[in-house]
């Protein structure tokens, strides 16, 4: 009977100090919920206050549709994924790219009221989110990259 | 040709018996390697194990009560059949091939430990040692595979496993060498219901430390089969170091009773992984190792003792680990293929949002993603995880060094994770062996 204690004893032992230093959360991390409100930072250059503006729209028409930003990034990365996105949540190309172009320009809109745009940029943007196709904005996007 | 010491009959005995035994999980380390070379399905691939172990656990009663009759033809024979299907595993056209000469292997393999039984008992000239021998030689074998598996499938590939056992297992004929083996009652006594079904259950356990800690070295942490071999030898060092205090516990039901208990815990500990990292796998493969030594040698031996006809009740044994192979891996790898779908998704998701918080350029965002897609797309095909630090941190800038190590820890949380529910239910497996091992602990006095 010693021996079954021992066992029992060292057990607990080890399987108390895996547990101790987080062996039942040790998981990918959970991704922030879209419909809550992120910190408007105050980026510097234009290409971090797009960034925020672009994340911030995502956000929005994720909350919308109930999935993550992240979810919402991965199937805005191409055409295949876009495709696949819209038959998995029941809603057409056209819904879709609404979406994200309201929520393009409330970012706009947000990103002017908190001074990170003048007027006359967030103008120029809000007619290239109401007018070029979503195809083509991403396209522009990655473009930009090389520059 | 002079007939061989009895200690050297009894040494190729049992590396007969070990050499069988070991080939039930000695390609596990082989697996991504053979998944590559004949292009089929995880789940298809594990027909390459399913196939012996079956084999071996249907056969071993049939086979145990031909070499009941004719023990020294049934060893000779089967030997004979064991080498050459090995052999031909190594040239196998393709994997249907290759699943079926296991499946002969398992067969042949059957007889080969059965009979071997027996021979050890004309020996040794006493059940008891021959049972103790058998078991032991069992022990060493099924904990030694990986190992052994890995380093030969890093050294000369996987077909070199096959090709060295071929020769190893025809020198057990030396010991058919001037011995003459009366054959053996049938045996009066009903199988110990109670020890098989125990060993049934912890063999089901061990299947997740046998089979699904490798991959997680290989496949999931990215270590090669070497490494991986080398890592996983811990588990028959601790087994062996087991063995040789096992015969001081008394009585033998509180010694596979601690097996079981420290097999449990060692799997629930990977189970509840902290980190990613062979470190972390070390204290839960002595508890495994330990528990193994413990738990198969003290129910193979109260499955045999004090019975008539050991090979037919040692076939029993044989049917149950295999039988108990069989079901952990049937259980685990449905679980274990769900926990990897499940967490890719989440790694995905965790990973876009750790390039999307990253400190990098916001432009350099996008390019940054595509690359890591493209890397893992790539590393699927291989069955592995990719090294996305590579992809990632290779630029002189902190920001995308930092980057690369939240993608790494966050592949590495899913993979791990992913392992998770086996290793519990594993665990759980061997808790319900303490059930038969406590029910049956007045039925035979060893």
């Amino acid at each position: 009977m010693r021996a079954i204690a021992f066992s029992i004893a060292a057990v607990l032992v080890l399987v108390g100090l895996y547990l101790g230093l987080g062996g039942a959360s040790y998981a990918p991390a959970k991704v922030a919920d879209p419909c809550v409100t992120r910190s408007w930072r105050s980026p510097h250059g234009f290409e971090a206050v797009a960034e925020q503006i672009v994340l911030s729209s995502v956000d929005g028409a994720a909350c919308h549709l109930h999935v993550s930003r992240e979810d919402m990034v991965l199937a805005l990365a191409n055409a295949d994924t876009r495709q696949q996105f819209v038959r998995e949540h029941h809603i057409t190309n056209a819904e879709l790219e609404s979406l994200v172009r309201n929520g393009l320009k409330r970012s706009i809109a947000d990103a002017q009221n908190a001074g990170a745009l003048n007027s006359t940029v967030a103008g120029i943007l809000r007619g290239v989110v109401g007018n070029i196709p979503i195809d083509e904005l991403l396209n522009l996007l990655q473009r930009l990259r090389g520059f | 040709m002079q007939p061989l010491a009895p200690r050297n009959r009894i040494a190729l005995l049992g590396l007969s018996v070990g050499l069988v035994l070991a080939d039930s999980s000695v390609v596990t380390l082989a697996l991504p390697r053979i998944l590559v070379q004949f292009d089929v399905e995880v789940s298809t691939l594990a027909w390459a194990l399913v196939s012996f172990n079956l084999a071996l656990a249907l056969a071993a009663v049939p086979a145990a009560m031909l070499a009941r009759r004719r023990p020294v033809g049934v060893f000779g024979v089967s030997t004979v059949v064991f080498a050459l299907a090995s052999f031909s595993c190594a040239f196998s056209p393709t994997f249907g091939v290759l699943v079926a000469l296991r499946a002969v292997q398992g067969v042949a393999g059957a007889a080969v430990v059965v009979a071997a039984l027996d021979l050890l008992s004309e020996v040794t000239e006493g059940d008891a040692s021959a049972a103790r021998i058998w078991a032991l030689a069992g022990v060493v074998g099924a904990s030694l595979g990986p190992a052994i598996g890995g380093i030969l499938t890093q050294l000369f590939g996987w077909e070199s496993i096959f090709l060295l056992q071929a020769p190893l297992a025809l020198l057990g004929l030396l010991v058919l060498s001037g011995l003459r083996v009366q054959p053996v009652p049938a045996p009066a006594e009903r199988p110990e219901i109670a020890a098989n079904v125990a060993l049934l259950l912890v063999s089901g356990a061990l299947v997740a430390a046998l089979f699904l800690l490798v991959i997680l070295l290989i496949n999931g942490w990215r270590l090669e089969p070497l490494a991986a071999g080398l890592v996983v030898t811990i588990m028959p060092l601790a087994a062996i170091a087991a063995t040789r205090v096992a015969g001081g516990i008394r009585p033998p039901w509180t010694r596979a009773a601690s097996g079981a208990i420290l097999i449990s815990g060692g799997l629930a500990a990977l189970g509840w992984l902290p980190h990613a990292g062979v470190v972390w796998t070390i204290l839960p493969q002595i508890a495994i190792g330990t528990g193994l030594g413990l738990a198969l040698s003290a129910l193979t031996q109260r499955a045999l003792a004090g019975r008539s006809g050991q090979a037919v009740h040692g076939g029993w044994t044989i049917a149950a680990r295999h039988a108990g192979i069989v079901l952990g891996l049937l259980l685990l790898t449905p679980i274990f293929t769900s926990g990897l779908d499940r967490n890719e998704h989440r790694a995905l998701a965790a990973g876009t949002a750790a390039v999307l918080d990253s400190r990098i350029s916001p432009l350099d965002k996008i390019g940054v993603a595509r690359d890591v897609l493209v890397a893992v797309d790539k590393a699927q095909a291989d069955a592995k995880i990719p090294d996305v630090r590579a992809v990632v941190g290779h630029r002189d800038d902190s920001a995308y060094a930092d980057l690369g190590d939240a993608l790494q820890d966050q592949l590495d949380r899913a993979v791990t994770n992913a392992f998770s529910n086996s290793f519990l239910v594993s665990a759980l497996l061997g808790l319900l062996a303490l059930i038969p091992i406590v029910l049956g602990r007045k039925e035979v006095g060893v």
